[in-house]
């Protein structure tokens, strides 16, 4: 329940072009597949490279494949890589972050420490380091992106955990003889879970996008299944005869993007910084002109 | 000030042992046997005998930390082994790609520079207009669109509609120019946005109101007061997206059929071809941590809080 609470009050005051575009695309990734006016993988070489028509909405590609009903398979492939991305990458990261915000001392150093240097290096250099050592294929790629991952999450957890620790109730609980298990399992881990579930709608955006260049790259999810990097690298060819066929795939895939970071500005935890909001610009200038008051 | 550049260079030092380590681990806990890779390259169907030898002439039977040795003290020299898919030795065919990614990183990021001052200031001199929401778009757009999509654009609309740039290769500069923008997009939409951000809140501070009340004009105070205020910020998320550069050089140059360091590495990623894959790494991590020691020196001469600290220091 708290996790739930505080997960509902971190998500309220969204923008909403982030939040619909990410509905239609949970909505996509969950009914998708049921929705698709033909097979996304069905072939049909007699109507490869055809335009716009009534059959097929958005055309074909090199295959005869229907292009609107890949466009939106993808939506399902993207959403579950993702979640199994963040979903590994979160259960590591925060099992050590509420460790080391947990145990303090010379566990914290030695498990910080490991994310300092986890963090210092790009993400997708990581994952493909592990993949070019491990060999290709779905669940390497997963294991690979979940690997460069879990170090943002350990550091937000564990600051989140110290914040948590530092509460007056959970020295009453300690006052009350409440077991370090129960002060972790049934207070410290649900609170922070709620918390770092709202960075990882932040950085559901960077993952996204990693599955896809990977995907583009070869190297994540392997053909027939539908994939937005993949199908752009696969009508990259035919770039001159039918450039909507790149075009739709990386439209699709940067409208989910820009919902994610949409999402992520607003809750301030996106590398994108944004400006100051008003009230506060309005509020600094008339601290300063109180300045100026109290001098003449 | 002495002291605190000792102190990033001895944690650079650190990091680049780290790196080392991390890099000869992967390869180390890499399954399979290599020496049965090697073997089978030389002669098909190689017998257990020739097996035994590769182990030997490669020392893997040696302990842990003597190939560590051996390796680093190889890597320090520029022998950094032998790839496993073609036989040739890695450091000759490295040093012939290094410049082509280092033409490629520096022009993106000198692109990004000036794309970044270019959007940040049109938003910070008029704030809330038009150009602002503009630039605000812009940077979310040049975010949130992947590398491959944006190289793919430019190569449709300038080289192949209006034939004004050639789709790939290095012949001269005008075939740099797509790579450029391609790489240096992400950075500078990035960028931008600290330029715009770290502007409105200087412009906000009471010296921007003494600067103002003294009758100097809004721009003039924005250039002279403000923006030596951003230098450190910004010089810090310079060294951060340069070495993101690196990521997109990685999608960039197959793209545009450059035959650059990360291009190597990708194909040493697709062969799993674990020597390359282990120099690569190697060379992007070292080039990491000196871009982020730059970076850190940069910021050190830029900000006088610190240059007075270290100073009252020794």
């Amino acid at each position: 329940m708290i996790m739930l609470r505080s997960f509902l009050n971190a998500l309220r005051g969204l923008p909403r072009p982030a939040v619909v575009t990410i509905g239609v695309f949970l909505a996509l990734g969950l009914f998708g597949p049921y929705v698709t006016p033909h097979d996304p993988n069905a072939q049909d070489l007699l109507m490869a490279h055809t335009g716009i028509s009534a059959e097929h909405w958005l055309g074909t590609d090199h295959l005869g494949r229907d292009t609107l009903s890949r466009l939106v398979a993808s939506a399902r492939t993207s959403l579950v890589g993702m979640s199994l991305v963040l979903v590994i990458a979160l259960s590591v990261g925060v099992t050590i972050g509420t460790i080391a915000g947990f145990k303090r001392g010379w566990v914290e150093e030695v498990l910080m420490r490991i994310v300092d240097v986890g963090l210092a290096m790009p993400s997708l250099i990581v994952a493909l380091a592990v993949i070019g050592i491990f060999g290709t294929g779905y669940w390497n790629m997963i294991l690979a992106l979940a690997l460069a991952w879990w170090p943002g999450s350990a550091r937000i957890s564990r600051a989140v955990a110290v914040g948590v620790m530092n509460r007056p109730y959970i020295e009453s609980l300690r006052v009350l003889g409440a077991s370090p298990a129960r002060i972790y399992f049934n207070h410290l881990l649900p609170t922070t879970i709620g918390a770092v579930l709202v960075y990882a709608t932040a950085e559901a955006a960077a993952v996204a996008l990693s599955i896809a260049t990977l995907s583009f790259l070869g190297l994540g999810i392997q053909p027939p299944t539908p994939e937005w990097g993949q199908m752009l690298v696969d009508a990259l060819p035919y770039l001159e005869e039918m450039p909507m066929q790149v075009v739709l795939p990386g439209l699709v895939l940067t409208a989910v993007v820009v919902g994610f970071n949409l999402l992520g500005e607003s809750i301030a935890l996106n590398r994108v910084p944004v400006p100051l909001p008003r009230r506060v610009l309005k509020q600094r200038r008339s601290i300063a002109t109180t300045w100026r008051k109290a001098t003449t | 000030m002495g002291t605190l550049i000792a102190i990033r260079l001895r944690n650079a030092a650190a990091l680049l042992v780290l790196a080392t380590l991390l890099c000869f681990t992967l390869v180390v806990s890499a399954p399979g046997n290599v020496a049965v890779l090697i073997a089978e390259l030389r002669t098909p169907k190689a017998t257990f005998e020739q097996v035994r030898a590769v182990e030997t002439e490669l020392g893997l039977n040696d302990p842990l930390v003597v190939r560590y040795g051996n390796w680093l003290g190889g890597a320090l020299q520029g022998d950094l082994g032998v790839s496993y898919k073609t036989g040739d030795h890695i450091g000759p065919t490295l040093g012939s790609r290094l410049p082509v990614t280092f033409t490629l990183v520096a022009g993106g990021a000198c692109f990004a520079m000036l794309l970044s001052f270019a959007l940040g200031f049109v938003g910070a001199l008029w704030p809330g207009r038009f150009g602002d929401a503009f630039t605000r778009i812009t940077a979310l757009l040049g975010a949130s669109m992947p590398s491959f999509f944006v190289g793919a654009l430019l190569i449709y609309f300038f080289a192949v509609k209006l034939r004004l740039f050639p789709t790939f290769g290095s012949a001269g500069f005008s075939s740099w120019i797509l790579p450029w923008i391609t790489i240096g997009l992400l950075p500078a939409a990035v960028l931008s946005r600290v330029v715009r951000v770290g502007l409105e809140e200087a412009m906000a501070m009471p010296f921007a109101l003494t600067a103002a009340a003294k009758g100097l004009s809004r721009r003039a105070s924005l250039f002279r007061h403000a923006l030596p205020n951003i230098a450190p910020t910004y010089i810090n998320a310079l060294g951060a997206q340069s070495g993101l550069m690196v990521v997109g050089a990685v999608v960039v140059e197959p793209l545009f059929a450059l035959k650059g360091v990360s291009d190597f590495f990708l194909q040493g990623v697709l062969f799993r071809d674990f020597m390359v894959v282990q120099a690569c790494l190697l060379i992007f991590l070292t080039f990491f941590i000196i871009v982020n020691l730059i970076a850190d020196i940069g910021i050190m001469f830029t900000d006088p809080k610190l240059r007075r600290q270290g100073g009252a220091g020794t």
